[in-house]
C-alpha cells in the first residue's frame, strides 16, 4: 500500500485571534471587525486562515520576518539616539486590506487632490491669479516658509511641480476617508510598502491564498516613467539619478531601493559637479551629462550658493542650471509651500478654483490662528484639539491637547500668541483601529494611510499604500519617529 | 560607472580578501603552534613573530612570554578597531563601502555583507580566546568565501565586478608577499613551507603537482609561479591585468595608463623569469620587491580612476 500522509482535518489551533475581543461599543472604526465583533466582509478569509495557525507557529514566523529584516537593512536611523543607530522599523504581520470600491474613490479623490496642488503652485509662481481673486490671502503664500522666490516666473520642464506626493489619510467614526495632511516635498515610505510585501509573502504565504491584491512592485517604473517624462529635452534617453544625502539620511535605504530597481545611480552631492549650467556626474570614463535628478534633499541644501551655505550635501551651481531649463528637480524646487500646513485648509478652494469641481475627499477642520476670533477659540480650547507647526513633520512640534499637561498647554499657548501665522489647530480626530499583533496579543491599534500620486503626463496613484500603524496603547501619532510601524497594504482587484 | 562608486568597490574587494586572509593565516598558524606548544626551544614564540610581521603588525609587544605574543597577536588580529589590518575593522570597511554603494550591489550581495557584519559585531575577544578562535575564524571565511560566490553569481560581470575583481586580487597578491616576507624559510625549512603552502590553501594541490620529492623551494616556487593556483603571485597579477584591460577597454599587451603598465611588467617577469633567475637573490628579495611594487600599483589605480576632483569647476564662487 502506497505510504500516505496524514489525513488532512481541522484540527482546532490556538491561534493569535483567539483571545482578541473587539469592544462591542467603539467610539472609533475598526478596519477589520464590525461593531457587533465580526469581521468585515472583506476580512474573513484572512481571518479564517490565520485562526487556522497556532499562536507559536506566528510568533516563530515573526521572529523570523524580524531577523530577515535586520539582515536586509530595513532599517531607519534614529537621530535622538546615539550616533547612527540602526533599527528596524516595526512591521505588523497582519496587514490592512482595502475594497476596490473604498480604492477607487482614494485614486479618484488623490488625482483631484494633485492636480489642484500642481495647478496651485505654477499659479503663485506666475500668474498668481488665486491671489488676485483673494480666494487665498496673499500673505499666507508669501510668509510661507517654503516660497521661494528665486522660482517667480521660471517655468519647469512639463510644468510639473510635485511628480511625487503622498497623501495622508484617515478614517473617521464613520469609515469616511479625510485628508490629514499633503507632503510634496520629498514623502517618504515607499520602500516600506516594497519589503513589507516581500517579507509578509516569505512569512506568511498561506495568508494570501484566496484573496486578488494588486502587486506592489511596479512602482519603481512608474516612477521612472514620470522622471523620464518630466526630462528637459524630449529625444534621447534621458540620463536620471537619484540624490541622496548619504549613508546616515534616515530614508538611505529607501533611496539605495529605488536607484537599484529603477537601474539608475544614487549620487551624493560630491558626485556632481556644474559646468557652464549643466549638471555632470563623475564617472571613471569622465563626465556624464545628467537630465532628471530625484532628489531627495530638502531645497535648503541642494545649492550652496542660493541656499545654506554651509550645506555639503548639495552642488554648487545648481540653481543655475535648473534655471536656465538644463536639469528636472524631481520634485521641483519651492513645491513645499503647496504643504504648508496654514494652506493645507484652502486647498479644497484650490480644487474648486483650477478644476471647477467639488473635493471627493474632505479635509479635517482646521483652524487659521492668524484670524483672531480663530485664535482666541483654539486657545480656549487647547484640551480638546491638536496643535501642529506649519513648519514641522514627523510628528514633531505638536502638542495633542487631550494629552497634554497644564503646563504644556499653557506653553504652546504661548508659542501661539507669540507667531500665530506658525500654527494651526485641529479637533482630536479618532483615527481608525487595525487589530496588530504587540507582544504575541492581538491588540488594538490605530492606523492611517500614505498612498503615492505620482504626476507626469496625468497622475498616476499606483496600488501601493503605506498603512502606518501608532505601536503605543492608545497612540494617535504613527510617526516612525514617534514609535510608529506599519503595515502590509492590501488593495483588492476586485 | 561613478569614480566613487568604483572606488568604493575597490576597497570591498580590498578588505573582502583581506578578512579571508588574515583569517587563514591565523586559523592555520594557530593549529600548527599546537604541535609546539610544550617545546621550550622559541619555535613557538618564533611561528607567532612571523604572523605578526604577514598580518601587518608593527609594534612587537614588550613583555616577550611566548603566551604574551600568541594573545597580543590574537587581540590585534581579531577584534583590535585601532588596526586597520584586523578582521573586525576590514569587515566593517567592507560594510561602510557596501551601504554607501548599496544601490549598486544586488540585495543578495549585501545581504552577505550584512550578516557577516553583524556576526563579526557581536563576537568578543573573551569568547573566542575561550573557545579557541577557529569557529569564529572559520566564519569569517566560510562567509567571505560566500560573498565572492554570491559576487560572481548574482553581480553583473561588467566595470563593477571588475573594480572589484581589482581591489580583491591585489589584496591577495600583496599578503601572499608579506607571508612569503614573513616567513622565516631558513630557520624553518620544511615547517614553514608547509605552513605557507597551507595559508595559500595551496597544500593538497602542491603535491598533486610536484610528483616527486620536493624541495621546500619548489614550494615557494609553486605559490609565485603556479599557473593555476588562485592564489599564487602569478594567477592574482593576471587578474588584475584582466580587469584593468576590461576596465579601460584596452588590448592585453597594450596599456591606458601606468597601473596597467606596471602589472604587465610584472606579469611579463613571473611568466618568462625562471624559477632560479627569480630566487637569485632569494626569496626575502623577491617578495620585498613585489611589496614595493604592488603599492605603486595601487596608487596608480587610484590616480587612474578615483581622481580626487574639486566639488565643482567653472562654478561662479
Amino acid at each position: 500500500m502506497p505510504a500516505r500522509g496524514a489525513e488532512s482535518e481541522v484540527m482546532p489551533v490556538r491561534s493569535v485571534l483567539g483571545d482578541h475581543a473587539p469592544d462591542a461599543v467603539t467610539s472609533h472604526y475598526d478596519e477589520l471587525f464590525q461593531p457587533g465583533g465580526n469581521p468585515r466582509d472583506h476580512y474573513a478569509t484572512l481571518v479564517a486562515t490565520l485562526s487556522g495557525i497556532a499562536r507559536d507557529e506566528v510568533l516563530a514566523r515573526v521572529q523570523s520576518i524580524n531577523t530577515m529584516l535586520l539582515q536586509r537593512g530595513v532599517t531607519f536611523t534614529v537621530y535622538a539616539e546615539a550616533a547612527g543607530t540602526e533599527r528596524v522599523f516595526p512591521f505588523d504581520i497582519i496587514p490592512r486590506i482595502l475594497t476596490k470600491s473604498e480604492w477607487d474613490r482614494i485614486e479618484r479623490g488623490i488625482a483631484q487632490r494633485v492636480r489642484a496642488l500642481n495647478a496651485f503652485i505654477h499659479d503663485v509662481y506666475h500668474e498668481e491669479r488665486i491671489l488676485h481673486e483673494r480666494r487665498i490671502p496673499r500673505e499666507l503664500v508669501y510668509s510661507s516658509r517654503s516660497f521661494c522666490r528665486e522660482m517667480i516666473g521660471v517655468d519647469v520642464p512639463a510644468g510639473v511641480y510635485v511628480h511625487v506626493s503622498g497623501i495622508d489619510l484617515i478614517r473617521d467614526t464613520h469609515g469616511q476617508f479625510l485628508v490629514l495632511e499633503d507632503n510634496c516635498r520629498t514623502p517618504s515610505g515607499i520602500s516600506y510598502v516594497l519589503e513589507n510585501r516581500t517579507v509578509l509573502k516569505f512569512g506568511f504565504p498561506d495568508l494570501f491564498r484566496g484573496h486578488g491584491i494588486h502587486p506592489v512592485d511596479d512602482y519603481p517604473r512608474r516612477l521612472l516613467r514620470v522622471l523620464r517624462h518630466c526630462a528637459p529635452q524630449a529625444g534621447e534617453r534621458p540620463n536620471v539619478v537619484v540624490l541622496t544625502p548619504g549613508i546616515h539620511n534616515s530614508a538611505y535605504f529607501e533611496h539605495t531601493l529605488l536607484a537599484r530597481r529603477m537601474g539608475v545611480e544614487l549620487v551624493e552631492g560630491c558626485d556632481l559637479i556644474v559646468v557652464d549650467d549643466v549638471v555632470y556626474v563623475k564617472t571613471t570614463s569622465g563626465l556624464e551629462r545628467v537630465d532628471v535628478i530625484y532628489r531627495r534633499i530638502d531645497d535648503d541644501y541642494l545649492d550652496p550658493l542660493y541656499f545654506r551655505p554651509e550645506s555639503t550635501l548639495g552642488v554648487t551651481g545648481l540653481m543655475n542650471a535648473y534655471r536656465a531649463g538644463n536639469v528636472t528637480l524631481a520634485n521641483a524646487i519651492g513645491s513645499g509651500v503647496a504643504d504648508d500646513k496654514a494652506l493645507y485648509r484652502h486647498v479644497p478652494e484650490m480644487i474648486r478654483f483650477y478644476l471647477g469641481e467639488e473635493p471627493l475627499l474632505e479635509n479635517v477642520p482646521t483652524y487659521d490662528c492668524t484670524d483672531e476670533t480663530e485664535r482666541r477659540h483654539v486657545i480656549a480650547n487647547l484640551d480638546k484639539l491638536v496643535v501642529k507647526n506649519t513648519n514641522a513633520s514627523g510628528g514633531f512640534g505638536m502638542l495633542m491637547g487631550p494629552f497634554a499637561s497644564h503646563d504644556e498647554r499653557a506653553a504652546f499657548a504661548a508659542l501661539i500668541e507669540a507667531s500665530p501665522r506658525d500654527f494651526i489647530a485641529q479637533p482630536t480626530i479618532e483615527l481608525s483601529s487595525a487589530p496588530t499583533l504587540i507582544d504575541g496579543q492581538l491588540t488594538s491599534r490605530r492606523v492611517d494611510l500614505r498612498p503615492f500620486a505620482l504626476l507626469g503626463a496625468e497622475v498616476d496613484v499606483p496600488h501601493a499604500a503605506l498603512t502606518r500603524v501608532a505601536l503605543r496603547d492608545g497612540s494617535l501619532v504613527v510617526n516612525s519617529s514617534q514609535g510608529g510601524g506599519s503595515k502590509d497594504t492590501w488593495i483588492l482587484q476586485n | 560607472m561613478l569614480s566613487r562608486v568604483a572606488e568604493s568597490l575597490f576597497w570591498m574587494g580590498r578588505n573582502v580578501e583581506r578578512a579571508e586572509t588574515i583569517a587563514r593565516i591565523l586559523d592555520v598558524s594557530y593549529t600548527r603552534a599546537m604541535d609546539l606548544y610544550t617545546r621550550d626551544d622559541g619555535r613557538y614564540e618564533q611561528l607567532w613573530r612571523s604572523v605578526m610581521r604577514a598580518a601587518g603588525f608593527v609594534a612587537q609587544p614588550k613583555i616577550v612570554t611566548p603566551d604574551r605574543v600568541a594573545h597580543e597577536t590574537l587581540a590585534h588580529c581579531l577584534f583590535d578597531r585601532g588596526n586597520p589590518n584586523s578582521i573586525v575593522s576590514a569587515v566593517r570597511i567592507v560594510r561602510t563601502n557596501a551601504l554607501g554603494i548599496r544601490a549598486e550591489l544586488t540585495t543578495e550581495l549585501w545581504q552577505v555583507v550584512n550578516v557577516l557584519y553583524l556576526y563579526v559585531e557581536g563576537q568578543s575577544l573573551r569568547s573566542a580566546v575561550r573557545e579557541g578562535p577557529a569557529r569564529f575564524l572559520k566564519h569569517v571565511r566560510e562567509a567571505t568565501q560566500a560573498f565572492a560566490g554570491v559576487a560572481d553569481a548574482t553581480l553583473s560581470h561588467g566595470d563593477a565586478w571588475c573594480f572589484l575583481q581589482t581591489g580583491r586580487f591585489l589584496e591577495r597578491a600583496y599578503l601572499t608577499a608579506r607571508m612569503l616576507d614573513a616567513s622565516d624559510v631558513e630557520r624553518e625549512p620544511w615547517q614553514e613551507s608547509q605552513r605557507l603552502l597551507e595559508m595559500c590553501c595551496a597544500s593538497e594541490p602542491f603535491i598533486h603537482y610536484s610528483h616527486d620529492a620536493p624541495e621546500p623551494r619548489d614550494a615557494h616556487a609553486y605559490i609565485v609561479l603556479a599557473v593555476d593556483c588562485p592564489r599564487s603571485m602569478r594567477f592574482a597579477l593576471r587578474e588584475i591585468d584582466l580587469a584593468l584591460h576590461r576596465i579601460s577597454n584596452t588590448p592585453e599587451g597594450t596599456f591606458a595608463n601606468a597601473a596597467e603598465r606596471r602589472v604587465g611588467r610584472l606579469r611579463a617577469r613571473l611568466d618568462f623569469a625562471s624559477a632560479d633567475e627569480l630566487f637569485a637573490s632569494g626569496i626575502d628579495a623577491l617578495a620585498t620587491g613585489m611589496l614595493g611594487d604592488l603599492l605603486g600599483l595601487s596608487s596608480e589605480i587610484e590616480s587612474a580612476y578615483f581622481p580626487r576632483l574639486p566639488s565643482a569647476i567653472g562654478g561662479s564662487l
